[in-house]
């Protein structure tokens, strides 16, 4: 603590002066690359999870350089806040939504990812050169106390700033929260609820009062019938077929092995006699065997 | 050292708080907050009433603050929440955040009742349960389903109140989170549409991508300006362009990555992108609310940057913003040209109006500012009553904004065909409307500044705009009807108050504009 508010001290009467000290330089040049390989990293990895673990990385530089330049609030906050909980949050919301998408790398627009790419790295080339230009001749400030809200430096001042100059900011902050709290309900909330549950006696009272279509179950498949088959249809005691034992899916699917089934259960093709062909002719015996084998 | 820092024993000073000032926005927040909890707390069946009735008073209430203000404010203005020692507080109530207010609550007022009705879809224009997948058996249920997502009431109120305070920052700080307060809600809003779930829900995620990168922008530019001015206040920015020893590339560099921010939301000229399709697939309540709301916002916003932080470096953004202009206005007038669905053309007519709010924003006279002032508060209402006519026209999809099914309409209803092209003709800035009024006003005041070139431009984009404004009159009255064409749904009061308050301010705002004229000319910005 002494050491780090005379460093401060030190600095300070150093004024205008080139303040770069060696410790700073080598964290600096071992964090820069680090931070600027994450970012890299992040943007072109194809995994989502390997991409937000990269932005980690590059987040934690960031947050030990704030602290280099003896912004400590600043530097812990990065990394409990973005690195602790928001990116963990993100992590989170990968693992719900799949690790395993990934984005389709089709391009939908024809040249648009060249075209990205070329204004993208401009636009860069542009600030990069633009802000290394204009930050040459930058006069080093004192650098800010971190224990002295007086002289701007740390939580204290931050504290100070947030609630004098930056009240209502910070006030309006609050509706910020609340609206993206309130989205977030508005878009992932269903409402499951159809109504009390009824009970197995309920239900019987509703079949015999007439609310469904029949009183007893369905037929089941297969009643009478040589087969089990979902796609061998009940027989009612006269030997005709019941029509609500018939699937729906079934009949819209496969109607001819159907229609060749309930004739050889009708009796209408004696010829096959053997109770376990279930085949309408030779042709369709290819068939019939791969849908047994799946 | 911590020990140290407590035993100074200094003691914070609240800054000072013009309550009175600052009412309209803190009633404005309190209902949308107390609708949060109504929400909560509240039945479902009780929800849509009393939500309407809180936001109804609010807005009202606000109104009468606002009104109570104006009566004995004083003269030139003030800037409140000033901290100890500070020249400039965070909030500048001055004549023109007062005529923004006014305006955002009378806009606000009217897109509200339209969010509200439930006349023309039962059960109203918005989506029971937003969080059912689109496509799905459940949605197709839902459509038929009466009742809606009342959180929509509360999000309007944040968004309202979030462009009040946009319009009134002092800083650059408080403007960004503004920012964000009146556009996360507005995201939202754009996805909750009843009919034309995939369209809607595209529309809000377009919406929600460009938006963030155009905060993002904002944000960048607000860190560079605040490395340049050692502040985020807009006249420490501006005091320190008269001498700062930073280099001018940061200053440069801020105005245009903010400036762009701001272009952004107004929907101007190369930033247009996400403008038709979020006006198209949004429901068009929140179209209205949008189209008009945010402009005024966002030009408003606008406004007072580039007057109060920026006039020392005029010289330097004066030609990007004219070029903008006439990007905006091209754009605008000649893709308006080729739509064949109402909802998207408005959406261009929009982007074209947005030029000509540049022409008017970047001239920096008084007559400048009051004719863009005028022209915002003219436009804001002749758009809502547009979209509350569109709504009426349905067929068994919903809304027919096909330009087709508008043919001939004038024979099936008269009425609805008279007033839509009585707004028509006011967006197209024809004589005895509004629209006229703030073309004239925003065209001579950048004339008398000597914009002349520019003018010119403008005039031919309007003529070039009013084509398309014809074709639709031209399409309602001198064609045959289709055989199963859409109907035109008698409104209920709701819809019927805010389509009758839009026209009749187009309407008096054309006839005796002197009024608000001269409430918009009565004081500039507070420095």
């Amino acid at each position: 603590m002494t050491s780090f508010s005379q460093a401060a001290v030190v600095l300070a009467q150093q004024g205008g002066e080139d303040v770069v000290g060696t410790g700073e330089a080598i964290a600096f040049w071992v964090l820069g690359p680090l931070a600027l390989a994450g970012g890299l990293g992040m943007i072109f990895v194809r995994n989502a999870v390997h991409s937000a673990l990269w932005l980690v990385v590059s987040m934690l530089s960031f947050g030990v350089l704030y602290i280099v330049q003896s912004a400590p609030f600043l530097g812990f906050t990065q990394i409990i806040v973005y690195t602790g909980a928001v990116m963990m949050l993100f992590l989170f919301v990968l693992m719900m939504a799949g690790r395993d998408s990934a984005d389709s790398m089709v391009e939908v627009l024809r040249g648009q990812r060249l075209l990205a790419a070329l204004f993208g790295i401009g636009f860069a080339t542009l600030l990069v050169g633009a802000l290394a230009r204009s930050l040459v001749n930058v006069q080093a400030q004192v650098p800010p106390d971190p224990y002295d809200p007086a002289r701007g430096g740390g939580a204290g001042g931050l504290g100070r700033l947030v609630f004098t100059d930056f009240l209502f900011a910070f006030e309006l902050t609050a509706a910020l929260l609340i609206v993206a709290a309130l989205a977030g309900i508005v878009l992932a909330y269903r409402d499951r609820r159809e109504g009390p549950k009824r009970s197995q006696r309920d239900l019987v009272e509703a079949r015999f009062r007439g609310e469904y279509k029949r009183r007893s179950p369905q037929p089941g498949p297969g009643v009478f019938a040589t087969g089990n088959s979902v796609a061998t249809p009940a027989l009612l005691p006269d030997g005709s077929i019941a029509p609500e034992s018939l699937s729906e899916l079934i009949e819209s699917t496969n109607t001819a092995r159907l229609i060749a089934e309930q004739d050889r259960v009708l009796g209408s093709q004696a010829e096959h006699d053997d109770s376990r062909a279930l085949l309408a002719g030779e042709d369709e015996q290819g068939s019939e065997q791969e849908g047994e084998r799946k | 050292m911590p020990q140290q820092f407590l035993a100074q024993g200094e003691q914070l000073q609240v800054p000072a708080i013009d309550f009175a000032a600052v009412l309209p926005i803190l009633i404005v927040f309190g209902a949308a907050s107390i609708g949060v909890l109504l929400e909560a707390f509240l039945p479902k069946h009780q929800r849509w009433s009393s939500q309407i009735a809180l936001s109804l008073t609010g807005i009202v209430g606000a109104g009468i603050a606002l009104a109570a203000y104006i009566s004995d404010a004083p003269e030139g203005g003030i800037t409140t929440f000033m901290a100890q020692g500070a020249t400039t507080g965070a909030i500048a109530v001055d004549t023109p955040a007062l005529f923004l207010w006014g305006t955002l609550l009378a806009l606000g007022l009217a897109s509200l009742l339209m969010i509200g009705d439930r006349s023309l879809e039962p059960g109203g224009a918005f989506i029971s349960q937003a969080g059912l997948q689109s496509g799905g058996l459940q949605t197709r249920e839902q459509a038929n389903v009466t009742g809606m997502q009342t959180e929509i009431f509360p999000l309007t109120l944040f968004a309202l109140g979030g462009m009040m305070t946009f319009v009134a920052a002092n800083d650059l700080l408080t403007m960004f989170i503004a920012l964000e307060v009146l556009s996360l809600p507005l995201y939202l809003m754009a996805g909750l549409a009843r009919r034309r779930r995939l369209l809607s829900q595209e529309a809000a995620v377009k919406y929600f991508l460009l938006g963030a990168f155009a905060s993002a922008f904002f944000l960048y530019g607000v860190a560079l300006l605040y490395g340049y001015a050692g502040s985020v206040k807009l006249a420490e920015i501006a005091a320190a362009t008269a001498g700062s020893s930073a280099s001018d590339t940061l200053l440069y560099a801020g105005i245009g990555l903010v400036v762009v921010g701001l272009l952004f939301k107004g929907s101007v000229g190369p930033f247009h992108t996400w403008t038709p399709d979020v006006y198209q697939g949004a429901p068009t309540p929140v179209t209205g609310f949008m189209a008009a709301c945010t402009k005024v916002a966002a030009f408003g916003g606008m406004l007072r940057v580039l007057t109060v932080a920026f006039e020392p470096a005029s010289w330097e953004w004066e030609v990007p913003l004219w070029l903008i202009a006439v990007i905006s206005m091209a754009i605008g007038a000649i893709f308006g040209l080729t739509q064949r669905d109402l909802k998207r053309m408005i959406a261009y007519s929009s982007i074209a109006h947005a030029g000509f709010l540049v022409v008017g924003a970047m001239t920096l006279t008084e007559d400048g500012l009051s004719s863009t002032l005028f022209y915002l508060l003219a436009y804001g209402f002749t758009t809502i009553a547009v979209f509350g006519v569109i709504s009426l026209v349905r067929d068994a999809n919903g809304e027919a904004t096909d330009l087709s099914s508008w043919a001939g309409l004038a024979k099936r209803s008269p009425l609805v065909a008279g007033v839509f092209t009585f707004l028509l003709l006011a967006l197209a800035g024809i004589p005895l409307t509004s629209g006229f009024i703030g073309k004239f006003a925003v065209f001579s005041a950048a004339l008398a500044d000597g914009n002349a070139a520019l003018v010119v431009i403008a005039l031919v984009a309007s003529a070039v705009a009013a084509f398309f404004y014809l074709r639709v009159v031209v399409l309602m009255y001198f064609s045959e009807p289709a055989a199963e064409g859409p109907a035109v749904t008698v409104p209920g009061a709701f819809t019927t108050a805010a389509i009758t308050l839009g026209t009749a301010a187009t309407l008096v705002l054309g006839i005796v504009p002197a009024f608000a004229l001269n409430w918009a000319s009565a004081g500039g910005f507070v420095p």
